[in-house]
């Protein structure tokens, strides 16, 4: 057992890898050598784990992944628990459908992080990811628990069809977000692309933010402005086209 | 054994065990914390007749609350498991909800047994209350006419001390006061102790039963009442005129014992003629608070 399996990209993908092996839990009870016996597809053929990336480590919930990782997609899918560390950028699908865990992406992620398989109805059921770039369309789209963080900018459709959840985006965040969310809270500390199907409700302090911000400054590091934490926030709920059980929060003033 | 020329009386301390909960409310200033803290734990002296003892443990720092805010401490205990949640829901209920600004949240967030206070307490919002699971801690949002209203879902209960106790006995009232008000003063936010009774004093001090009316519980303690000297079997030495109790509750045994220390050094003062405690001969409860070990801890 080490104390974290690490994962350096040694082979560079030519073309789309799909590696929704990678996931924290699952490596607990591997040896460095079944990791790297793991399935993953390369451009549609199928491959191994061990083909791209050398293996550091074994049976630990602690993974750490190193190197351009643009091409990489479905790191953490379905993930229950433990945690990935990833030094730069991700591809797209990074925690689909996980339910536990934390997933800290170090650079920008690709699209549909936290989101949900495709034709799945729900997405992202449990955890954390915190992306500390800006993110590509749909982050956190139809997730029904957790918590997606952005702190840079998310491209369209942030946090749509949401069930429930939280997504934070401290950029801007693009037309389309919060569009169909049922429950859950879109919390924007940046401009947002409103949909107007939500309505105003109020501008007060929201008291699960000052807890929710303040353990994200302490968790992840995050530059989360003591404004932001104390502040006021604009409440607009919706989406009225769907139950409008939903906010969006938009940081609004100190 | 004698502290600033005090005799402390060669006896002990008899408390029970109960179960304890430590609640946290924070405000947009100490003065709101401190609102909904003083209501929370009002009526809430003795079991005997208030179902529960509570009070302000002590204040707390923007850095030591999950919000960043002031905030008071409380310590709430019962005497059995069931009837802490039951008083948690309808105090919590009338008196922190209710209060402008305030968030309620868990201090023993380690315990295992956990009271389901705040899910209890989620239906006011009729619907519209939303939950938050934030580190791992699942937290309701209740909407209220001032905004929202936030409180944690659970809140941890443990084994806890009811009872801890010491007598002053002065020349006069005066004196007594004088002393009891020192000892407070000393015991005043020191953590995992609080003193439940008014100004953390009490003057009516009881013994079990009654000699007269089956169906009191607890009536006048008459061996420690100078009026009452000369017809009962007094436990009053000659010269003592007043008798002040401080009880304690608390988290553990430590934390009483280390609160007897610093409250029985400041009552010892200018008219106090002895510092005593109550028992019930070491028969009911399972903690026995004896004086002068308890002092002798701090070469007295």
């Amino acid at each position: 057992m080490s104390a974290a399996v690490t994962l350096s990209l040694a082979q560079q993908p030519e073309h789309t890898l799909v590696a929704d092996c990678i996931a924290a839990d699952r490596f607990a009870s591997l040896g460095a050598k079944q990791i790297a016996e793991l399935p993953v597809v390369h451009g549609g053929r199928r491959a191994t784990l061990g083909d791209f990336f050398k293996v550091r480590g074994e049976r630990s919930t602690t993974l750490r992944i190193e190197g351009d990782l643009a091409r990489v997609e479905g790191i953490g899918t379905a993930m229950a628990g433990g945690e990935i560390v990833i030094a730069g950028g991700a591809g797209r699908d990074v925690g689909v459908q996980m339910i536990g865990g934390r997933i800290d992406v170090g650079g920008d992620a690709g699209d549909n992080a936290g989101g949900a398989r495709p034709g799945a109805s729900r997405g992202m059921a449990g955890g954390e990811i915190v992306i500390r770039g800006s993110a590509g369309a749909e982050a956190g789209a139809r997730m029904r628990r957790g918590l997606v963080v952005v702190t840079g900018d998310a491209r369209r459709g942030a946090g749509s069809g949401m069930i429930a959840g939280t997504v934070v985006v401290f950029g801007k965040a693009a037309a389309g977000a919060g569009r169909f969310l049922k429950r859950g809270s879109l919390v924007a500390l940046g401009a947002i692309e409103r949909p107007a199907t939500f309505r105003y409700a109020c501008t007060y302090r929201p008291p699960h933010l000052p807890v929710l911000l303040r353990y994200l400054r302490a968790r992840y590091g995050l530059a989360v402005a003591e404004p932001q934490i104390t502040g006021r926030y604009a409440r607009y709920s919706g989406d009225l086209a769907e139950l409008g059980r939903g906010e969006i929060l938009q940081w609004v003033a100190p | 054994m004698k502290i600033n020329g005090v005799p402390i009386e060669d006896t002990f301390a008899e408390a029970f065990t109960m179960r304890v909960a430590r609640l946290i409310i924070t405000g947009r200033n100490a003065k709101w914390a401190r609102e909904a803290a003083v209501k929370l734990t009002g009526f809430a002296t003795s079991v005997i007749g208030c179902k529960c003892e509570a009070g302000i443990e002590r204040e707390l720092k923007e850095s030591e609350t999950p919000d960043g805010r002031p905030g008071i401490s409380v310590l709430f205990l019962t005497m059995d498991k069931a009837s802490l949640p039951e008083q948690l829901i309808v105090r919590v209920g009338q008196t922190v909800l209710t209060c402008p600004t305030t968030a309620c949240f868990d201090g023993l967030p380690d315990v295992p047994d956990r009271l389901t206070v705040g899910k209890a307490l989620r239906v006011f919002g009729d619907g519209f209350q939303a939950s938050k699971l934030i580190a791992g801690k699942r937290y309701w949002r209740l909407p209220v006419m001032e905004g929202e209203f936030l409180i944690e879902e659970t809140f941890g209960m443990q084994k806890g001390v009811g009872g801890g106790n010491f007598l002053i006995l002065a020349a006069d009232a005066d004196a007594a006061l004088a002393a009891a008000e020192a000892a407070v003063q000393a015991m005043t936010n020191l953590p995992g102790v609080i003193l439940p009774f008014p100004g953390g004093v009490v003057r009516s001090g009881s013994k079990v039963g009654s000699q007269r009316y089956k169906n009191m519980i607890a009536t006048t303690n008459d061996a420690f009442n100078p009026t009452l000297r000369a017809i009962t079997q007094s436990q009053l030495p000659e010269g003592v005129n007043s008798v002040l109790e401080i009880v304690l509750d608390g988290t553990d045994v430590p934390a009483i014992e280390a609160a007897m220390r610093v409250g029985i050094r400041a009552a010892c003062g200018p008219g106090v003629r002895s510092i005593t405690a109550g028992n019930y001969g070491g028969k009911l409860g399972p903690h026995h608070f004896h004086l002068r070990k308890i002092m002798s801890e701090v070469g007295a």
